[in-house]
């Protein structure tokens, strides 16, 4: 579609360069991307590794040791303040998840479009393909963590509490989740390409002002909604796993193995 | 083949009018919301300075969620203006 801008030029909304195979599209930009955001992290892991494990061990940290460390004991303290207990799967999820869709979203910033129009590195969350596959992950992991912590039948039960004609509602809140979590990571990422290509085209003169605030506020929205994935990854798992205490009062003897502590957050 | 003509025009500016409305609706709504959340974190900030961090947070992920529903309207606004708008 061409745009009715006064400056009568082309932006293409939602073009990927596509390939088929065996009969079904792939769009090969947002892979790329995807697998350069996903180097780009391992290389930061291995690194990070790497200087952790130097001796002495009373080393000077170095500016990404520092980065991680904030990062991990700030997922640590949330899984440990919903779930109870720094979770062996639950939090490396919400680590994993924090620094790719970190990564994937800052692929924007970097101006890798070719004269042609053709977008060599587009921040792969702003197709909706990868937001989807995202979501789909961690829901899938919700929800088999919800079946391992209270078994079946408990973690079906748990849709007709707290009124059995609220089922309806429960179920649809459940099916919600993953589509909320793809299309708000999606339409923020999204909505900073469309405003950079508006904003390509400006004259160049005039170009670096606005591009450079955008650019800042993208980058700040893109920390955000990393933070707010990751952070709403581990609350479903808390809302999972938990509840167990708040509706049997009536029966004391199924809460000797449960901890005890219920999270205020979590109060239905 | 005018008659086509006027009915193309009818989808364009019908999809138009419908993005601009949802935009409208998104950016009330975002608007209100944050600054909802905005005003509650300052009056718990002004009651008790030490919890500014915890409140932070929390402040953080309502505005993301709040921000997210404008986001989600507006990428209803590219799909009727660029998609189904022709």
């Amino acid at each position: 579609m061409i745009g009715l801008l006064p400056l009568s030029s082309e932006i293409e909304i939602g073009e990927h360069t596509t390939r088929t195979w065996l009969g079904m599209t792939f769009n090969i930009d947002t892979i790329i991307s995807t697998l350069v955001a996903g180097a780009i992290v391992l290389l930061m892991g291995f690194a990070v590794r790497r200087v952790v494990t130097r001796t002495p061990e009373d080393h000077v940290p170095t500016r990404l040791q520092l980065i991680w460390e904030a990062v991990v004991g700030q997922v640590n303290k949330q899984v440990e303040d919903n779930l109870g207990r720094v979770h062996p799967f639950v939090a490396p999820l919400a680590i994993s998840l924090f620094f790719f869709i970190l990564i994937c979203n800052w692929l924007e910033l970097l101006p890798t479009e070719l004269n042609g129009g053709t977008h060599l590195l587009p921040a792969p969350t702003a197709d909706t393909n990868l937001t989807y596959a995202l979501a789909a992950v961690t829901m899938v992991s919700v929800w088999a963590f919800g079946i391992q912590q209270k078994g079946a039948k408990g973690y079906f039960k748990h849709f007709l509490e707290p009124f059995p004609v609220l089922l309806p509602l429960n179920i649809l809140e459940e099916m919600v989740k993953p589509i909320t979590l793809a299309l708000r990571l999606f339409g923020n990422i999204f909505a900073g390409g469309i405003m950079l290509a508006l904003i390509g085209l400006i004259p160049i003169a005039a170009l670096w002002i606005p591009n450079l605030l955008w650019k800042s506020f993208d980058a700040a929205i893109g920390v955000i909604q990393a933070f707010i994935f990751a952070l709403l990854a581990v609350l479903y798992f808390a809302m999972a796993g938990a509840g167990h205490d708040d509706h049997d009062e009536a029966h004391e003897t199924d809460s000797d193995d449960e901890s005890g502590e219920e999270t205020p957050a979590l109060a239905h | 083949m005018a008659a086509t003509e006027t009915a193309d025009a009818i989808k364009i500016a019908g999809a138009f009018i419908g993005g601009g409305m949802a935009l409208a609706g998104g950016a009330i709504g975002a608007g209100v919301g944050d600054g909802l959340a905005g005003s509650s974190y300052i009056q718990g900030v002004a009651r008790q300075p030490e919890a500014q961090g915890r409140l932070q947070t929390i402040f953080f992920l309502t505005v993301g969620l709040v921000e997210a529903m404008f986001f989600i309207n507006l990428a209803f606004m590219a799909l009727f203006v660029f998609v189904l708008g022709a």
